[in-house]
């Protein structure tokens, strides 16, 4: 009985889909497209060609580069699996001290800007690191950070809360009679685990392992810092995106639609093996986490926490660093503030752009969460269905080839937005937007149509319905979905890389490109700031979220 | 306050037909309430009354006036919602003060209707309490106050009692009745509880598939049902096959029923005996009575009464509700029984599922 409110009257809410609709096809699908068309142009001549195809699958450097990203993503997830799987499996169903401490910090691991691990290894283990010249003075040589084993560890420890933290829920949500149940017929708990367990969460485990895959084919940083020769297609693509500077960027549209389309063939194969996968389940019998003695009990606590520290210790140790006496880029033995006094002398305008541009863009995404998530929720027509699936989109869409399509779109002629901050705050809008969409709209699903029919049969029309009524119920919602657009857009590196110019330099920048400069104090305080600022946010966040690990998947 | 007039009105969804021609008059005052089971199209009634779906043709009126263009917010009808609807983030108090703010009637105004309607619902000393801090029974009352409050042409109340437990939903009822009787405001009234549909109403609407069945009074509903989807969805009732030879017409299992039909007879007719009209024959039948012999399937004394589950010899189902009897309560499963019924308690159907009744 509970149909739809499926209206024939244009309304307020009409207008709000046609507004939705024409953003997005704006700032997503026309850039998107821009990106598309121009990689089927020839550079010199302008004509039709698929050459640029042609050259990115036949030469080496392109080839290699695609193997090396595949590779890299591939065991990045993998390494993330191997983590996760048992992290969730031993806090799901075993007694473990510290459990609230070993999500905070997994959490804190996966909000923490991504570049930053990168940098931190290299303090620990590049050429000059001090791991590496603690082992040199020993006359023990360690194996280098640099190249795809780097690579490999820094999205490993980077990426592997998303498999935890999706396959603990899942785990949580397991109905505990199946367990029983195999036990009953049979199975030692070792079959139970491989052949119930297992497959009851493997979409979480499946959906974890995506996240972690398509963030490793657009991670640019990790790449960029710890690479050294060793290229991946987001690198490929910044560095053919510079050397095209001043004509067309095709060979760099080109390898970023690759870059794209493996991301949606990753996503489209997990989700055609999803979809024979769909369990229903009542939770009825909850699950009981058993305690385990001995040294199994110790091994899977030492396993556990050294997990989540390990993970924490680069931004540790940026944090150590950012207090060392520093004389220019060198340390020199001792503690001291130089470092914070150059970021204020060097840098305020990063700062200053940096949450100018993040609030700005945050105050849009609010706005827009607010108006879209209604229309997703409550309105279902073939529009709010489009809607829906757009906000899939920026998931897909590495920083690096958002960022070129911005930049090939906004620039014609006499109007040209290059390196504007209304340019980045766009394109941090865009990106971002769908972290407060998913938060406001998980929200809005649990408030009852009726609320808002209530108020529009007291008499408020439907702009008035929705701010006196759906507004405040859906704030928690609004507020989480904010944080987390704020933490990742402060946070961002790869687009804003190649919009930024000297006015409009940010934090994330900054750090970046001290790192290449070897100015590691500089860097590190910086990092520092960043972190504080996501740290507040998180805490935020857990003030506000109902169920604090989902909140930022 | 207000009559409602609704002429030709239709619903589709896609090629669903979920409102067939719904023509109705309801007189200012009364308590006319939509029966019939999930689907039947009194949900999709209301809500297009309030605004909530647009119709694809017709007219709604209240005192003559159209309303079936006017936007759900500007048309005037207050509604009680299923699940209450209070909003959470207010006060109880603001809750019953929103539609007269939207009125934008003066604060002064606001205060002393807002205090006079929480006395009706009885909640008077619950102004300033948030609405997790009330009971559903109390989330109800706000509900309705809410509703009455801005003195509306038209009351809805989409099946408001549903989400309370059963005492409850009986004190509620006639307390429902009680305001909507002082106030004598026009209420329609949805429900599948034909209990509460019978006990409230001044007139009755059973749907079914869309249509209206019958709109009459309670008593009209019971006793005289138009078709025999009424006669089986309010309240249970036996339905005998009968036989028919020329102008001879008998029960299947044997009782002579010739010229108890007067009019035209259709090919196939059943016979409707409600339970209570059944009782358990100890001696010989009067001729004003007949008998339907059965075998005893099952006695259940649920203390008041009996139920006598039996089948006959046509291998039809009966139910008998009557005053407990130690001999027929001891009797085995497949005993030989017999029922008796008055002449005058028979009804006759067209011998489908809204088939007529004839007379």
């Amino acid at each position: 009985m509970k149909a739809a409110a499926a209206r024939l009257r244009p309304d307020f809410w009409t207008g709000v889909t046609i507004l939705v609709l024409a953003v997005l096809a704006l700032l997503l699908i026309v850039p998107i497209l821009r990106v598309l068309s121009l990689s089927f142009v020839d550079a010199d001549t302008g004509a039709f060609t698929v050459g640029n195809y042609v050259e990115v699958f036949t030469r080496n450097y392109y080839l290699k580069g695609l193997k090396n990203t595949l590779f890299v993503g591939l065991m990045g997830t993998l390494g993330a699996c191997l983590l996760g799987v048992p992290l969730a499996f031993f806090t799901a169903r075993f007694h473990i001290r510290g459990r609230a401490l070993i999500s905070t910090l997994a959490i804190l691991v996966l909000v923490a800007p991504p570049f930053i691990g990168a940098y931190a290894w290299i303090m620990m283990l590049g050429s000059n690191g001090f791991i590496t010249n603690f082992f040199a003075s020993l006359g023990i040589s360690t194996p280098t950070i640099y190249g795809a084993h780097g690579i490999i560890l820094v999205f490993t420890l980077k990426f592997f809360p998303f498999v935890f933290l999706m396959t603990q829920t899942a785990l949580n949500s397991v109905n505990k009679s199946f367990e029983d149940a195999a036990e009953n017929l049979g199975c030692t708990p070792w079959q139970r685990f491989f052949k119930v367990t297992m497959p009851l969460v493997f979409p979480a485990i499946s959906t974890g392992a995506i996240i972690c895959f398509v963030l490793s084919i657009a991670d640019f940083g990790t790449p960029a810092i710890l690479g050294r020769g060793f290229r991946t297609l987001s690198t490929i693509a910044y560095a053919s995106y510079r050397s095209e500077l001043g004509g067309l960027p095709t060979m760099a549209v080109t390898v970023s639609i690759i870059m794209m389309a493996i991301s949606m063939i990753a996503l489209v194969i997990q989700r055609r093996i999803l979809a024979r996968r769909r369990y229903a389940s009542s939770l009825t019998n909850l699950p009981v986490k058993a305690k385990l003695g001995g040294a199994r009990n110790l091994l899977m606590h030492v396993f556990c926490h050294g997990v989540v520290l390990l993970a924490m210790f680069p931004n540790l140790v940026v944090v150590y660093t950012s207090f060392l006496k520093t004389k220019g880029p060198v340390f020199v033995g001792g503690y001291g503030l130089e470092s914070y006094g150059r970021i204020l002398h060097d840098a305020p305008e990063a700062i200053r752009n940096s949450f100018l541009f993040s609030l700005a863009a945050v105050v849009l995404i609010s706005a827009f969460s607010a108006l879209i998530s209604y229309v997703i929720v409550r309105r279902e027509t073939a529009a709010s269905g489009a809607i829906d699936f757009l906000m899939m989109m920026p998931y897909l869409v590495p920083g690096v080839v958002m960022a070129i399509g911005f930049v090939t779109t906004f620039r014609s002629g006499s109007f040209d937005l290059m390196s504007t901050a209304a340019l980045l705050i766009m394109i941090y809008f865009i990106r971002r937007l769908p972290y407060g969409v998913r938060s406001t709209t998980s929200n809005l699903r649990q408030v009852k149509p009726s609320m808002e029919e209530a108020a529009i049969n007291l008499g408020a029309p439907p702009l008035v319905a929705f701010l006196k009524v759906t507004v405040p119920l859906i704030l928690p919602g609004l507020i989480v979905g904010s944080l987390m657009s704020f933490i990742t857009a402060i946070n961002e590196l790869s687009s804003t890389l190649i919009i930024y110019d000297s006015g409009t330099i940010t934090m994330p920048v900054k750090i970046y490109l001290a790192v290449l400069d070897g100015e590691f104090g500089l860097a590190a305080a910086l990092s520092t700031v960043l972190l504080l600022c996501t740290g507040i946010c998180v805490y935020t966040v857990f003030r506000f979220a109902e169920n604090r690990d989902s909140a930022f998947l | 306050m207000a009559s409602v007039e609704i002429t030709g009105l239709r619903k589709l969804y896609g090629t669903v037909v979920a409102l067939s021609d719904i023509t109705l008059t309801i007189p200012s005052g009364s308590f006319y309430t939509l029966l019939g089971p999930s689907g039947c199209g009194k949900t999709t009634l209301l809500r297009t009354i309030a605004g909530f779906h647009m119709q694809n043709s017709g007219q709604i009126r209240v005192d003559g006036n159209p309303i079936e263009a006017l936007p759900a917010y500007r048309r005037n009808v207050g509604m009680v919602f299923q699940d209450y609807a209070i909003f959470p983030h207010l006060s109880v108090r603001d809750n019953v003060a929103f539609g007269l703010k939207q009125r934008k009637v003066a604060s002064a105004q606001i205060t002393k209707r807002v205090a006079d309607v929480l006395e009706v619902v009885q909640l008077g000393a619950y102004a300033d309490r948030m609405p997790h801090e009330l009971s559903g029974g109390q989330q109800q009352r706000v509900g309705l106050a809410r509703a009455i409050v801005i003195e509306p042409k038209v009351l809805l109340m989409d099946e408001p009692l549903s989400n309370l437990d059963a005492r409850l939903r009986v004190d509620l009822r006639a307390e429902l009745r009680r305001i909507q009787n002082e106030l004598g405001i026009t209420t329609i009234y949805v429900t599948h509880d034909q209990e509460e549909a019978l006990a409230m109403s001044d007139t009755v609407c059973v749907m079914y598939g869309g249509v209206i069945q019958q709109a009459a009074s309670p008593l009209d509903i019971y006793l005289r049902p138009e078709n025999r989807f009424v006669a089986t969805f309010v309240g249970a009732n036996n339905f005998l096959g009968v036989a028919q030879d020329g102008d001879r017409l008998t029960l299947k299992t044997g009782a002579d029923l010739t010229g108890a039909i007067k009019g035209e007879r259709p090919a196939t007719i059943t016979c409707a005996i409600r339970p209570e009209a059944l009782r358990v024959a100890t001696g010989p039948v009067a001729d004003h009575q007949i008998r339907v012999p059965a075998t005893l399937r099952e006695v259940s004394f649920i203390g008041r009464e009996m139920e006598v589950f039996g089948t006959t010899q046509a291998g039809e189902d009966l139910k008998c509700i009557a005053r407990p009897d130690p001999a027929v309560i001891e009797l085995q499963p497949g005993s030989p029984i017999e029922f008796l019924a008055d002449r005058a308690d028979l009804l006759f159907f067209e011998d489908s599922v809204t088939g007529a009744r004839l007379t």
